[in-house]
């Protein structure tokens, strides 16, 4: 934090304190701008990474309301073990199903639309067992519950997507950070195509564009980037654990371009030489450019 | 008062129990997403002597599980064909649809039971001569391959059906009372998704048929066809019980009216042990009490009776069969067809024929639905065997389910580490049809669900002039030959429909030595 904002925010939460509760609203619009845009938490357990990243951000009850129904969308594509890293990391989630669920949350739903088999995706990936465990609602996604919704987007105009999506209160992405043939890397826009029913093999004539219409169409209140393990070549499924790099890190925040963008740099990327990524930078779903976010590093 | 335990009442139980025990087995054989099943699904083929014995005659070897068949053998010798009156879940079906016809005719085919022992003579010497017909009528094969291909498919599409059409038109908010009903259906006997066979007409069809005999003559199938009854009915000539008729019979014939096996119970010292199922109806209903069964004294038996001509026309037809059904071009390298592809583990194209009994266990439990029974792609002699259509399913490449169900050793249990290196075919491209090959446009689906490490589908970027003359860069898919294991999921997710664009043969297949493509 430099001596401005330090003294910016020092002035209006004194005047927020003296002052009557007209002005409360101010000083937590002033709160909120000291906020870090992205939080980079990094240590051995990702319970607490997770934890400590969400905290930074304001804490779980920033985000998830008493009564919420929440849907957690991890990557859960393929049939792949959490060594492997092909698929979101099963204590990621279930550290941030239990954050759910101390913030009061009435229900929390995980799914996903898996590439392979379903029923070895979610067992296979340990999330099923992980996040049943405590408590959420894992379950296959059900075929009537695709409902086709204009998206007017570029590339997609309208699309069957998973109704839960819309109708939950709250959503939390949660994907892994992998390399990816065609879309080079696949982290939070990419997870999107797993609430996509229909021919979604198709998008692919139109990667870049159509990532970036779902991302118009679906708001997530919080992603968090798994990268406790990325996969760096072979993805989006791996398979080979030299391919595999443990970084211990989770990366979360609210915008998910920036987060992207930042994801791109694990790679040793930049967020401008994703297609998506420059899309949505372009179209104001986000910024990638990083020089302008407020990032916070945490060591846990 | 009537007694509830007779011995019929407690045959029934025995039965229903068995049939429940089936039909459970028969729902576990279905993945939960874990390696192993957890449950012994292919339990009721291990006991199968008749499979044990036509295997050991054409492959000169059988899987370590049909020592259980032993038992069976031992319990025959002892107490008679007990396996087909009180356990066999085909038998216990024929038994209920022949219960349907309240009055019916009682050995109108009298000498006809004679031709399960013929059919058992030609499957006999035709499996000595390597052929395996066995599985297209053992009993316990065509009861698991009709339900896993025919009866079971019915079943689900007719209840998601019923369902689907409440949740749709929800008449009266009746949704709200099926749903709950539905998820419990779902989660018990419902299978994950509806699946779909290729054969599932055909294969019905006969299995209804056979129920449908019954209504001809109750078991028509246990006392008329099956090889089985008939292999259980020449060792239960040497079985140690032994029925018995007191002096107190006056020949009023009851016996004869509730037989279940065709087995002249009526006629002195002519009980027909062969056919006998030990139900024991005749005991039940002896006004006289006159019928008992025990050990002692001695057999007095009716002779098998069968004609010396006929044993030697169904011997003559057991060798024949042989080369009839073998003197065809698909034995030749290059001339079978290029889309039989066989279950990972699949044993050498003519050691899995002479194993595999057509049970369909491995396309009840394969997790894509990929898994078929074939036609004529393997010959006749491979009819209804399995074989993967990547368009239904490809192979899931960490699954090894159908090797761990199938119960020949037809496909071998393979472990992950194996399972990963058998190549079952190899893709290739129809770059008329591939979308960045043909047409400049982005694609390469195939190379995102490639699952080998490292990926068998490369692609190279290339620049490409569209219509308007414009250079374009697309990245063009490559397979490599080395690297292919033919699972499939490529032709599968291929978003070019219909013909894809890139497609899986046989060639390269591991377990043959001749179908080979590279060099070394």
């Amino acid at each position: 934090m430099d001596r401005r904002r330090f003294l910016k925010l020092a002035a209006l939460s004194g005047a927020g304190l003296s002052l009557p509760g007209g002005l409360q609203a101010l000083a937590e619009a002033a709160e909120k701008s000291a906020r870090p845009d992205l939080v980079v938490a990094h240590g051995t357990s990702p319970e607490r990474i997770v934890k400590a990243a969400i905290d930074a951000l304001g804490g779980i009850k920033h985000f998830i309301s008493r009564g919420d129904v929440v849907v957690i969308k991890p990557n859960i594509g393929w049939d792949r073990t959490p060594e492997q890293a092909g698929n979101t990391n099963p204590e990621v989630v279930a550290a941030v199903v239990k954050l759910c669920f101390e913030a009061g949350a009435k229900k929390v739903k995980v799914f996903d639309r898996p590439v392979n088999d379903p029923r070895r995706c979610y067992v296979q990936s340990g999330i099923a067992p992980a996040a049943s465990a405590l408590g959420a609602e894992v379950n296959y996604v059900d075929d009537r519950k695709f409902k086709d919704v204009i998206i007017g987007g570029e590339a997609l105009k309208s699309w069957p997507l998973y109704t839960e999506i819309f109708e939950a209160d709250k959503v939390i992405n949660i994907p892994i950070a992998k390399h990816h043939g065609s879309a080079k890397l696949t982290m939070s826009m990419k997870n999107w195509m797993g609430v996509m029913g229909g021919s979604r093999r198709q998008i692919h004539q139109k990667l870049d564009e159509s990532l970036a219409d779902l991302s118009m169409k679906i708001k997530p209140t919080l992603t968090i980037l798994d990268a406790v393990r990325i996969l760096t070549a072979n993805g989006p499924q791996g398979g080979s654990l030299a391919d595999v790099k443990k970084l211990d890190t989770v990366i979360a925040g609210i915008d998910p371009v920036a987060i992207d963008s930042y994801g791109a740099t694990l790679f040793g990327m930049k967020g401008s030489d994703l297609g998506y990524v420059r899309i949505g930078d372009a179209r104001g779903i986000g910024k990638m450019d990083l020089t302008k976010q407020r990032i916070k590093k945490i060591q846990v | 008062m009537k007694r509830f335990l007779t011995i019929q009442n407690v045959r029934r139980i025995v039965q229903g129990f068995f049939l429940l025990l089936f039909l459970f087995l028969f729902i576990q054989t279905e993945s939960k997403g874990n390696d192993e099943l957890g449950y012994p699904v292919r339990l009721f083929l291990d006991f199968d002597p008749l499979i044990l014995v036509t295997t050991l005659l054409s492959a000169h070897a059988a899987a370590k599980a049909f020592a259980l068949s032993l038992i069976t053998i031992i319990i025959t010798i002892l107490f008679g064909r007990v396996f087909c009156g009180w356990a066999c879940p085909l038998g216990t079906l024929n038994n209920l649809v022949g219960s349907i016809r309240k009055k019916r005719p009682v050995g109108m085919y009298g000498n006809w039971y004679r031709v399960k022992y013929y059919i058992l003579t030609a499957i006999l010497v035709s499996a000595l001569f390597t052929l395996q017909p066995v599985g297209v009528m053992d009993p316990l094969s065509l009861i698991i391959r009709s339900f896993s291909v025919s009866v079971f498919p019915l079943f689900n599409y007719s209840v998601r059906a019923f369902f689907d059409t409440i949740y749709n038109v929800n008449p009266l908010g009746l949704a709200g009372l099926t749903e709950p009903v539905y998820t419990v259906l779902k989660k018990t006997v419902l299978t994950f998704e509806q699946s779909l066979y290729d054969q599932g007409v055909f294969i019905g069809a006969v299995f209804f048929v056979i129920l449908g005999l019954n209504f001809v003559e109750k078991r028509f199938w246990c006392k008329y066809l099956c090889p089985l009854g008939a292999f259980l009915g020449i060792l239960s000539r040497f079985s140690l019980l032994k029925r018995t008729v007191s002096e107190g019979c006056t020949s009023c014939g009851a016996c004869a009216t509730v037989c279940q096996g065709n087995a002249q119970p009526d006629v002195k010292d002519r009980w027909r042990d062969t056919e006998c199922l030990e139900c024991r109806n005749c005991d039940d209903i002896c006004p006289q009490n006159a019928v008992s069964f025990g050990f002692t004294g001695r057999k007095k038996t009716a002779a098998m009776d069968l004609s010396r001509r006929r044993m030697i026309a169904s011997i003559v037809s057991g060798v024949v069969a042989v080369p009839l059904l073998r003197a065809v071009p698909i034995s030749r390298p290059g001339a079978q067809d290029p889309g039989l592809l066989r279950p990972p583990g699949g044993l050498e194209e003519q050691e899995f024929l002479t194993r595999c009994v057509k049970c369909g266990e491995c396309m009840k439990v394969c997790t894509t639905n990929g898994l078929q029974p074939t036609l004529f792609e393997a010959g006749v002699e491979g009819i209804w065997s399995p074989m993967l259509v990547p368009r239904i399913g490809y192979c899931e490449f960490r699954c090894t389910l159908c090797g761990q169900v199938c119960p020949t050793g037809a496909i071998k249990k393979l472990s992950l580490e194996e399972k990963a290196k058998v190549r079952i075919g190899t893709a290739m491209f129809d770059k008329g049809r591939c979308l960045p090959w043909a047409h400049g446009k982005p694609c390469i689906v195939c190379e995102e669900v490639c699952p080998t490490s490292k990926k068998a589908i490369w692609f190279e970027e290339a620049q490409v002039r569209d219509r308007q003359g414009k250079m374009v860069t697309v990245k063009q898919p490559h397979v490599d030959l080395e690297l292919c294991i033919g699972c499939g999921i490529c032709e599968a997710k291929c978003p070019v429909l219909g013909r894809p664009a890139i497609y899986v043969s046989n060639v390269g297949e591991s377990r043959s030595k001749s179908n080979q493509l590279l060099l070394g």
